[in-house]
């Protein structure tokens, strides 16, 4: 039985959940330049285009939104490294807790005899920075646990890990 | 074997589980044990066929269609020959494919496994293990209950429709005896599906057992714990979403027919008209008649008026149980009393209420939801805790349904704006948590916390709870969860 009373010593409201003791583990710092690089490739096509259609009416307004994109781009910037930083794992004793999200902040919890498969992903930037991406499948089609930036060598040892906790701890449905 | 009277003496509350006479339900034959093709579709390692009727049935619906569609091509165009010529070979394609893919399925079990082969061109063999059935159903479409054939459907967790194994058409009877000797076999491990070696192998002697056993003394256990009633059905049908789309449909129609004076106006209603009417049968075709049925190897849920589905739940493979009360059923004391189960079901036609999980009481009194809920789940707790008061700001329409509860075995949230869903998910069955806090919950000092069942999208939401309250509950459910996993085997 959960004890609501009891729970009043844990106010960290601001740090999110998970116990003190729980240590983090973060993705690789490579994560967020290659964020930057996707958001460049996205923000400086993004910027000429606009500035070519803005063209059309006028030069001054071709530069507006060419600029307007820039500074769209910069500011989300700002908002990736943050994005990035939020990123968290920890293996416990019994299951993987996941964190993300600066806005909506989320926090997962997976045993890992509920893991049905485990997939390691790498697109085509994250290969070029050896980083690559973990996630684990359950039954259920809501629980989606990632986690993104890991080098590549690392992802592949976590998977060997968790495949073999799982195997170890596997639960019937 | 199916005559008159029940098959044994009954005692006071213990019904035969068979169809009452004011039922229209097609009365079900008990298997004969002398019946020489039923006596073995589950025991010998041979390859069976489907029945040779059943391209018919499969292709029934399309096939229809495709005849009135050619034969009003075939009436617009009657001076062109060709196009008769056309239409009989599409005809006659269609059906030298229907009997071409009869000629290549088959099937069998052995050693504890069912299998599947099927395909010409490309052998698609399917492989189902008799141990990882969530469930079985028997499905009865218009077409098949005139021929007396039966579809039959095996359900194997994973929320992908396409893992499921459909047998589309036995004979009603061999459908029956197969299902019952499939759960049979299933029924093996108590467990779940986590050991599956020592079922792989098969043992002869086990199936004899478990067809003669189950027959007399499983039937005389059986008890129905609910029935539906058709005019609350119908009344309750009417007082939902779709049947109030219908109503203010039909209103529109007749205040547009009456003030500009002619019929032809009313033209483009009908589309949506015929929509929401066929909506509207589609829930009364499908839960008509539902029956609840306690028998040894699981709930059995019978429902349809011209399709006909007989499920089997097996004992511990209930995943969630919700209990829906729309705001205008709360007014009449009705209620609506869902399952979840892995796998999902399989029929085509179901695609539109894939999203409505399977209701053992379609529309009932509280009683009789509180009655099954009680032989679902061991003495389920209620949810008794509110959220915080201050939850009010962020979920003003919901925040008087928002509660939870858990005990050592089950967790209970309760939500909703207009209607009020209650979900309880057994422990064991809880397949990840997730706390999910917003930006409103932050400033409020609230959050939320998930638990993902297997299945749909189906998950017990603990909605804006003191985010102190929150911590403390993700804290403790994994440990909780691990516990009731571990008790379950």
């Amino acid at each position: 039985m959960v004890d609501p009373g009891g729970a009043a010593s844990l106010g960290r409201k601001e740090s999110g959940p998970g116990e003190p003791e729980v240590s983090w583990l973060r993705p690789s710092p490579l994560l967020l330049r290659a964020r930057r690089i996707e958001a460049a490739v996205v923000t400086g096509p993004a910027a000429v285009i606009g500035g070519l259609v803005g063209q059309v009416v006028s030069a001054a307004a071709g530069i507006a939104i060419a600029a307007a994109v820039v500074l769209a781009g910069l500011l989300a910037e700002r908002f990736l490294a943050r994005r990035v930083a939020s990123w968290g794992y920890a293996e416990r004793n019994d299951d993987l807790m996941v964190r993300r999200g600066v806005l909506i902040r989320r926090l997962s919890v997976i045993p890992y005899g509920r893991m049905q498969f485990i997939d390691v992903t790498a697109g085509p930037l994250e290969r070029a920075l050896g980083l690559a991406t973990l996630r684990m499948h359950t039954a259920a089609a809501a629980s989606d646990a990632r986690i993104p930036g890991l080098e590549s060598g690392a992802a592949a040892a976590l998977r060997d890990q968790l495949a073999a906790l799982g195997e170890a701890q596997a639960a019937g449905l | 074997m199916t005559g008159p009277g029940p098959a044994g003496p009954s005692a006071d509350g213990l019904l035969p589980d068979r169809p009452l006479p004011d039922r229209p339900l097609p009365d079900r034959p008990l298997p004969d044990p002398q019946l020489p093709a039923a006596q073995s579709l589950a025991r010998d390692a041979s390859w069976h066929r489907l029945h040779p009727l059943s391209p018919l049935v499969r292709a029934g619906r399309q096939m229809m269609s495709l005849l009135v569609v050619l034969t009003g091509i075939a009436v617009l165009n009657q001076h062109q020959d060709g196009n008769l010529v056309a239409d009989l070979v599409v005809i006659v394609a269609a059906l030298v494919g229907g009997f071409v893919s009869w000629l290549v399925t088959r099937w069998q079990v052995a050693g504890g496994v069912l299998r599947i082969d099927t395909g010409l061109l490309r052998r698609d063999s399917r492989r189902f293990p008799l141990s990882q059935i969530q469930a079985v159903d028997v499905v009865q479409t218009g077409l098949a209950r005139l021929l007396g054939l039966a579809e039959l459907q095996v359900r194997i967790a994973g929320g992908d429709s396409a893992r499921g194994g459909r047998l589309a058409c036995l004979r009603l009877a061999d459908a029956e005896q197969l299902r019952r000797q499939l759960l049979a076999l299933a029924a093996v491990p108590a467990g779940g599906l986590a050991p599956p070696a020592p079922v792989l192998t098969y043992q002869p002697g086990l199936s004899d057992q478990a067809e003669a056993a189950p027959d007399p003394a499983g039937r005389l256990a059986a008890r129905t714990l609910f029935r539906v009633r058709t005019t609350r059905l119908a009344v309750a049908i009417l007082l939902t979403r779709p049947g109030a789309t219908a109503l203010v449909v039909a209103v529109a129609t007749w205040l547009t027919a009456q003030f500009s004076g002619s019929a032809r106006v009313i033209a483009p209603f009908l589309p949506v008209a015929f929509g929401v009417v066929a909506a509207l049968w589609r829930r009364f075709n499908g839960e008509y008649g539902t029956t609840v049925v306690a028998a040894q190897d699981g709930i059995r849920l019978r429902s349809g008026l011209v399709q006909t589905t007989a499920e089997t739940i097996r004992p511990g493979r209930i995943q969630a149980v919700r209990l829906v009360e729309p705001l205008v059923w709360r007014a009449f004391g009705w209620c609506r009393l869902e399952v979840d189960v892995a796998g999902s079901r399989q029929r085509r036609e179901d695609r539109a209420e894939g999203q409505r999980l399977r209701a053992l009481i379609p529309v009932g009194s509280r009683s009789d939801a509180g009655l099954l809920l009680a032989e679902l789940l061991a003495s389920p707790p209620l949810p008794s805790q509110p959220a915080p008061a201050r939850a009010r700001w962020k979920a003003p329409l919901s925040y008087h349904f928002l509660s939870w509860n858990s005990d050592d075995r089950y967790v209970v949230a309760a939500r909703g704006r207009v209607c009020r869903e209650t979900t309880w998910v057994p422990l064991e069955k809880v397949q990840s948590i997730r706390w999910v806090q917003g930006p409103v919950q932050r400033r409020l000092g609230l959050a939320t916390v998930h638990l993902d069942v297997a299945g749909r999208r189906v998950s017990a939401r603990i909605e804006d709870r003191d985010a102190a309250e929150a911590h403390q509950i993700l804290a403790a459910l994994p440990d909780l969860a691990r516990a009731a996993r571990s008790r379950a085997g």
